[in-house]
């Protein structure tokens, strides 16, 4: 008789995603590229079931993966336009998040030992390191440090809320080029600049941490972008990779579609182009996220 | 020694303190220099004059000029050439070249580990602070395994003779180094001005080069390609080595493209003919990293092709040099080198590093800082001798300001000792007549898939302004012709 691995009763969601975007051009546009980085990203929490995309210039989408392994949907244009939409629908099962069993004393003796190891800061450099947006300002105090009798896992948690605490969230007084030296200094932002004060302080704690970009469920509740909005990341040893919500004061849960991650904004931005225009144009993205069936017995 | 032979050297000044390649310790012409010595002894300070000017004429009708930047009216310049060369043993020659393919190897290596495994950052060989502040590591290629494990296809190697007779290694470029269009023009500037020199003496060509480079560039094309398309790709007509990437394309038989003459469809590579869509295999890039591609890397390039890298990752397209190969000439990284060769080949340094104080640590920097009077303080990022400090050569408040700067910005600054370069006899326009001027040598080294070649000659680069060490074109520096005789 085969063993099989014991359920718990998880809670899962199915989703509709959709992402649309609206451009109008001043002038004849000949060429254009576009990048799309805004398909759900698959992994344990996360399953794609459909994948729909259109352009109203009807040329092909291509799919491809960025520097980062990431899907994308690119688009070039192979005739002239001066409007041009785009509609990506994308169906979603989303399963709730494991979190990390509470560690022993022995166990958060060995995890901080392994965290100042060198192996474990080469293997995890790429999320140590600062990023012109995670930068933080030089010559105060440490902001936040962590407590080495407590675990990791409780140390984020207080992160998470420090962060949430600290900062309020205000729209239109940050950018996506807005420093922290700026948002700590005005002590507001959005989901953005919460998640990239989130990662500075816990790399500055040593814990490997990563900007995710995603959708959040409009319906329930939480604070987030009505585009996209914006979570971090921080390694735990011995669990791997758990995502918090600072905006929300929350671990990421079954109402957070991932997107992509990477060391900062810069690294998941929805959308590149390269489109040779001259003269003035208008952008207008929207994101709706739709859930369907509440809460599918698995 | 006759008059006659000293007729255009007998205003020749010998500092003693300088290491002169064409005179032994004692004063003496060295052998392979005598036959040369004896046929420029023969002609008149005047027949010279003739003959700069149809070398200068030469490089004009060739279309050899380049740019500096950095000026306020940027014109094209002929690089400066000088009608006497340089001559290297075959003895001295077999260093160089075994020196320099053992430093490409190591470089190939150590990228291929700190984009896979780290493990020589993790056995701390290498600082890791050393790949995790460089603005060249590009964390897109962790993982990607270049066509034939090849990341510095092309590496020049900034070689010079010190006072004590050694070889050393001062810099090795490998981002895209160019100078390799000027050691084949100079021998062509050379035969047409002195052709019978050559009859005396038993040269390798340099004429090889080009097709040597498209040997190797199609070793490393994509897996399934059977013939592969290559081409040259350019940031365009004013870019300072534009002359270099069209006679490159030219004397490989390539097309030579900008970004614009390119697409990419479904990861594939295609250059717009008037034929249609041809797909292109190996691109020898002449562009750097942040230009290749709009949508990975700076978002305002327009000299990029989009959504190249993708291609590139996929496995569609080579690239050379492969993307991220500029984390390896950091400066900073070069003062490893000598655990570097040791580390991966398990061999000791052919050729020798300078010495090197790294700022970043506080008791080298302290060093320093007290002794900017007897050092070169270099900035680590920048090429083409931009922002270089020579400390015997500074005013008491120049050496201020740039203690000032280094203290503010430690990592961003090497430092070592004054390095004498070697000295060479090269004629100067304004005395009409010979003088000693500092030299180094660069060297081409091409890896392939199973093969490597270094280039038999390499470029001799003349401090044109007397005393001045920096050879740099940028910099007012000049060339010589420089012969590989072969073994006897």
């Amino acid at each position: 008789m085969t063993n099989y691995p014991i359920f718990t009763s998880t809670m899962s969601k199915e989703y509709t995603v959709t992402y649309s975007s609206d451009n109008v051009y001043e002038n004849w546009v000949y060429d254009a590229y576009w990048q799309f980085l805004i398909m759900p990203f698959e992994n344990e929490s996360q399953e794609i079931l459909d994948i729909d995309f259109k352009n109203s210039l009807h040329t092909i989408n291509e799919f491809s993966v960025n520097g980062y392994g990431f899907k994308t949907i690119r688009v070039q244009s192979k005739k002239k336009f001066k409007n041009v939409t785009f509609e990506g629908r994308f169906k979603v099962l989303k399963s709730e998040i494991k979190e990390p069993p509470i560690p022993s004393r022995a166990e958060i003796l060995k995890s901080y030992e392994e965290i100042n190891s060198l192996t474990f800061k080469v293997n995890f450099q790429r999320f140590l390191k600062t990023t012109g947006l995670t930068t933080l300002p030089i010559g105060n105090k440490p902001l936040f440090k962590f407590d080495n009798i407590t675990s990791i896992i409780e140390n984020l948690h207080s992160l998470n809320n420090w962060v949430y605490q600290h900062l309020h969230y205000l729209t239109g007084v940050t950018d996506i080029s807005s420093t922290l030296e700026k948002v700590l200094s005005q002590q507001s932002g959005v989901c953005q600049d919460f998640a990239h004060v989130f990662c500075a302080l816990a790399r500055y704690n040593g814990i490997p941490a990563r900007y995710v970009s995603g959708y959040l469920n409009h319906e329930s509740g939480y604070v987030g972008d009505s585009q996209m909005h914006a979570w971090a990341e921080a390694f735990v040893p011995d669990f791997g990779w758990l995502g918090f919500d600072p905006t929300n004061n929350i671990i990421e849960n079954s109402n957070h579609i991932k997107v992509s991650h990477g060391k900062d904004y810069n690294d998941c931005s929805p959308l590149k182009g390269v489109v040779h225009s001259q003269g003035n144009h208008k952008t207008n993205h929207s994101v709706v996220v739709k859930n369907h069936q509440q809460q599918i017995q698995q | 020694m006759t008059n006659i032979e000293n007729q255009i050297f007998s205003s020749y000044q010998k500092n003693p303190d300088l290491y002169d390649e064409i005179y032994d310790s004692e004063g003496n012409v060295k052998d392979v220099y005598q036959k040369l010595f004896d046929i420029y002894g023969g002609h008149s300070i005047q027949d010279y004059v003739n003959l700069n000017s149809k070398a200068k004429s030469s490089f004009f009708n060739q279309g050899i000029t380049f740019q500096v930047y950095g000026e306020d009216n940027v014109q094209e310049k002929i690089f400066p050439f000088d009608l006497f060369p340089r001559i290297i043993d075959p003895d001295e020659w077999d260093i160089i070249e075994r020196g320099s393919i053992q430093r490409a190897k190591a470089l190939n290596l150590f990228l291929w580990d700190i984009y896979h495994d780290k493990k020589i950052l993790k056995d701390n060989i290498v600082p890791l602070e050393l790949i995790s502040s460089s603005a060249n590591y590009l964390d897109q290629m962790n993982g990607v395994d270049p066509p034939g494990g090849i990341y510095n296809h092309i590496s020049g190697t900034d070689i010079i003779k010190h006072k004590d007779g050694k070889y050393y290694v001062l810099e090795d470029n490998i981002r895209c180094p160019s100078g390799v269009s000027y050691v084949i023009c100079n021998r062509t500037a050379l035969k047409r001005a002195l052709f019978g020199v050559f009859n005396h003496y038993q040269t390798h060509t340099v004429t090889d080069y080009a097709e040597n480079l498209l040997e190797q560039l199609e070793s490393v094309k994509p897996k399934g390609v059977d013939i592969p398309n290559c081409v040259v790709i350019t940031p365009g007509m004013f870019n300072s080595a534009f002359y270099e990437h069209s006679y490159l394309a030219k004397n490989m038989g390539v097309e030579l493209v900008e970004g614009r003459d390119l697409f990419v469809e479904n990861d594939f590579v295609y250059m717009k003919t008037i034929k249609g869509p041809e797909r292109v295999d190996v691109i020898y890039r002449r562009i750097d990293d942040g230009f290749l591609d709009p949508l990975e890397f700076r978002p305002d390039s327009a000299l990029g092709v989009p959504g190249l890298f993708a291609a590139y990752k996929k496995g569609n397209v080579t690239l050379a040099n492969a993307p991220g190969t500029g984390v390896a000439d950091d400066k900073a990284v070069y003062t490893y080198m000598p655990e570097i060769i040791k580390y991966y080949l398990k061999e000791e340094p052919i050729l020798n590093n300078v010495h090197t104080y790294h700022c970043s640590r506080p008791d080298e920097l302290e060093y320093v800082l007290e002794n900017i009077s007897e050092l070169v303080i270099k900035p680590v990022d920048e090429a083409g001798g931009y922002g270089i400090s020579i400390g015997n050569r500074l005013s008491k408040q120049e050496i201020e300001e740039v203690r000032k700067q280094v203290k503010e910005t430690p990592r961003k600054y090497v430092a070592q000792p004054i390095m004498s370069l070697s000295v060479h006899p090269t004629y100067i326009d304004e005395s009409e007549s010979f003088e000693q001027r500092h030299v180094d040598l660069r060297t081409f080294t091409i890896l392939g898939k199973d093969d490597e070649f270094v280039l038999k000659g390499g470029l001799t680069r003349v401090a044109l302004k007397k005393g001045n060490l920096i050879v740099n074109s940028s910099q007012g520096g000049g060339s010589k012709d420089t012969w590989v005789l072969k073994k006897q």
